[in-house]
């Protein structure tokens, strides 16, 4: 049965992020301003924390009485934005990749470490056939030897390696074969980068970092090749989409609350021609929030069917990281318009949430990405014929 | 708790209604627009999938808006006006079934009988200022009847219609009045050449001090809430909307495909393959919140907001998807020998009406 009930499970869990989110929003223009500046630490537990349990890992002991944790953990991204990580970094999106892809042998080794993702390259992002790296097999030593330059690493200084996809020097073919490895920042030859300034997301760092010869045995390499190393994306677009909508709720939230302020109230019963055209503007933002709202509930209800390493959701999930990257810029665009000048001021997040939003329709492929991969499936075309 | 799952009925309502909405109505849809009208047997065909009879039930008992939004959007991916046919008899019963006293639904037995029965909320009027919430038309009470007065416009099959459902303000408030079409003082003027939905034969209908017993104020006493059928409305023709949308993409997909252009497919540019993507994005998303919306209503929850937002969504992103599944063809679209040029004029028309369909 069609239902958009929550259950009084959901509920409490929404009700206890939100708590959580603000908390941090009272630390978020500190943080907002300083971050970059200060030298990255390893993140503890926020002390405004301290005794409290994370919702998160609450929700993946027992889901009891809930839509199921997949479903759940897209509605918590949407609540409200979540401008500050108080909990200490968890497993970074590398060892994702690993919990998925590696042997038992592997997961014994490095299932305790925290690792990035590294894929993008100054000279490939978009478009990973131009990665430059390398790896190749050293027959001498039964090594695998790394090469090259990884950017924009989200949490690499936090974390304690990362899950790189490289290309292997040419095979007799001439093949440049994919291959993915784990790397941990106290090899020989690691060189971590200084943290990139950036226009907003200053909460959560990011960072490059060079390979040098770096030398490692067979067990580094995972048997996940582009695909399977991608196709973690699958669960992860949508859950991107859902972080910038649940921004884009408290950037309407504060936007409706200061227009009701001076007496502009949202009417949702009247035709177009008796509202303004602030409420308008309103209207059809909210109107695009819901729709990007509805396609990432759907893509998690199917996810939710289908067991999160099925390929069966992935134009989904493109289409609703597409929706959901619009969404973001056009809601904090158009929210800072309606809110004028005074919305320019630090004295609020708005401007911040403006900032921070942008990136939603770039990282973990940019919406043009998305839409190549929607209108392949629409079309019936392979890669090759729609680039 | 979160689900999109489908009913078993529902998934074979849906299956049964696309095919006949693609064997039975598609290939009228061009001859229908061309004269203006729809024959007795396109009407005896919809008659036949019983959708507005089964709406009858008091209470709304055993009908499903989910249900009804499902089916608007199939009917509507083979043509828009036969879907607005449905919905606005379908908005008139649900209307009556929902809010109408005992002896009210005792008019709805009219809708058991074999042929087409058309019946109609009269909702808009014939203003450039014209909106939901200020209406013109007035009804005065004078002992045991009211006086009606006003004119409404866009009623669909007007000329046949059997009742008008009167939207007319009352004491200050929305207010809602069946009315048989012959009574004194009901004029239905000739349909008027519309630029889409032309086959619906949307027409003026005048309201000359009509008198209306008090008994046909619907729910009597109480008065009905208007707002709901605002929102039903909307609901419903959001759903339509999504359904011309798909119409759209799906006759986009295959001719740019084969169309060659440059050395390529048409499809292989970048700005086409995009706008198809889009608008792959955007039926879908119409149709989440058209559920979403539908839902809220079946489970008698305020539904307003969502209702807006589905309509005001569907309204702007249909347009944009006729539009660019017009600029898609060309020329090619712009001439009859394709449907796109009519959908591009359908697709104006649903997303500027209100009050006139049912979900
Ligand atoms: C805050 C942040 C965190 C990040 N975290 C990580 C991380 O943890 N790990 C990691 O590996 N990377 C990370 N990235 C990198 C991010 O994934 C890339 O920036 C992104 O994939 C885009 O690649 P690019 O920057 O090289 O842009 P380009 O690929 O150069 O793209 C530039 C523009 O061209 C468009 N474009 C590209 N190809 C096409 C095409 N075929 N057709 C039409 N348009 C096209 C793009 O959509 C984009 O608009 C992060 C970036 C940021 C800013």
């Amino acid at each position: 049965m069609v239902d958009f009930s929550l259950t009084e499970g959901d509920q409490r869990f929404l009700d206890l992020i939100q708590e959580e989110y603000e908390l941090g929003r009272k630390f978020a223009r500190e943080v907002d301003r300083e971050a970059e500046h200060k030298p990255p630490v390893v993140k503890t537990l926020h002390p405004a924390l301290e005794g409290k349990p994370d919702p998160y890992e609450l929700l993946h002991e027992s889901d009891e009485g809930t839509s199921g944790h997949i479903m759940v953990d897209a509605l918590m991204h949407m609540v409200s934005a979540k401008d500050l990580d108080m909990r200490p970094e968890g497993l970074g999106f590398g060892s994702m990749v690993l919990e998925d892809f590696g042997t038992d042998e592997q997961k014994a080794k490095f299932g305790h470490l925290r690792l990035a993702i590294g894929l993008t390259e100054p000279g490939a992002g978009s478009d990973p056939g131009n990665m430059a790296s390398t790896w190749r097999y050293d027959a001498a030593t039964d090594e695998y030897v790394l090469n090259g330059e990884k950017v924009f690493i989200s949490a690499i200084n936090k974390l304690d390696g990362a899950v790189t996809l490289l290309r292997g020097v040419p095979d007799e073919q001439g093949r440049r074969v994919f291959s993915s490895f784990i790397i941990t920042k106290d090899m020989k030859g690691f060189h971590e980068m200084q943290q990139f300034q950036k226009l907003g997301m200053h909460q959560f760092d990011i960072a490059g970092f060079t390979m040098d010869d770096i030398r490692v045995p067979a067990i580094n390499r995972l048997e996940a090749d582009f695909g399977r190393t991608m196709s973690r994306f699958n669960h992860n677009r949508p859950l991107v989409a859902a972080g910038a909508l649940g921004l884009c709720r408290s950037m309407l939230d504060f936007t409706k609350a200061k227009l009701a302020e001076g007496g502009i109230e949202v009417d949702y019963a009247r035709g177009v021609k008796a509202r303004s055209a602030a409420e308008d503007k309103i209207i059809r933002m909210e109107a695009l929030w819901e729709a990007a709202w509805g396609t990432v509930m759907e893509v998690k209800w199917k996810q939710t069917q289908l067991g999160t390493t099925s390929l069966g959701y992935r134009t989904e999930a493109s289409m609703a990281k597409a929706i959901g990257g619009k969404a973001a810029r056009q809601i904090t665009q158009g929210c800072l318009e309606l809110l004028g000048p005074e919305g320019l001021s630090e004295d609020y997040l708005a401007e911040k949430w403006f900032r921070d939003a942008r990136i939603a329709d770039i990282y973990e492929g940019a919406g043009e990405i998305q839409r190549i991969l929607v209108a392949r499936d629409v079309l019936g075309y392979k890669k090759g014929e729609l680039n | 708790m979160i689900s999109y799952e489908l009913s078993e009925e529902q998934k074979i309502v849906r299956s049964t209604m696309s095919e006949f909405a693609n064997t039975v109505l598609r290939p009228e849809t061009r001859r229908l627009d061309d004269n203006s009208k729809i024959d007795d047997g396109v009407l005896s065909a919809l008659w036949a999938t019983e959708i507005i009879q089964s709406q009858a039930d008091a209470d709304g008992e055993g009908r499903s808006p989910v249900t009804n939004a499902i089916i608007l959007e199939e009917l509507a991916a083979a043509d828009a006006s036969l879907a607005l046919a449905v919905a606005s008899s379908m908005g008139f019963v649900q209307a009556i079934a929902d809010q109408g006293s005992a002896k009210q639904r005792e008019l709805l037995k009219a809708f058991a009988g074999p042929k087409f029965q058309a019946a109609a909320i009269a909702m808009m009027e014939p203003s450039f200022s014209f909106d939901v919430s200020k209406i013109s038309a007035k009804a005065s009470k004078a002992g045991d009847e009211y006086v009606l007065s006003g004119k409404k416009a866009y009623v669909p099959l007007a000329s046949s219609c059997s009742h008008f459902l009167v939207i007319a303000e009352s004491d200050g408030a929305a207010d809602a009045f069946i009315v048989p079409r012959d009574a004194a003082g009901v004029k239905v003027e000739a349909p008027k050449g519309t630029l889409g939905l032309r086959a619906l034969e949307l027409a003026e209908v005048s309201f000359d001090g009509v008198k209306v017993p008090a008994s046909m104020r619907l729910g009597e006493g109480n008065g009905a809430d208007i707002q709901k059928i605002v929102d039903s409305a909307r609901v419903g023709l959001a759903s339509i909307m999504a359904g011309l949308s798909r119409g759209v993409l799906e006759y986009v997909v295959p001719y740019t495909k084969e169309r060659i252009v440059h050395g390529t497919p048409l499809a292989q540019k970048q700005k086409v393959a995009f706008d198809i993507a889009d608008m792959k994005i955007d039926i879908d998303a119409m149709r989440w919140m058209n559920w979403k919306a539908a839902w809220e209503l079946e489970s008698k929850l305020p539904a307003t907001r969502t209702a807006q937002l589905a309509y005001t969504y569907a309204s702007q992103q249909t347009m944009q998807i006729a539009d660019n599944g017009l600029q898609a063809f060309g020329g090619h679209g712009f001439v009859k020998a394709h449907p796109i040029e009519m959908w591009y004029r359908n697709a104006r028309s649903l997303s500027v009406l209100e009050g006139v369909a049912g979900v």
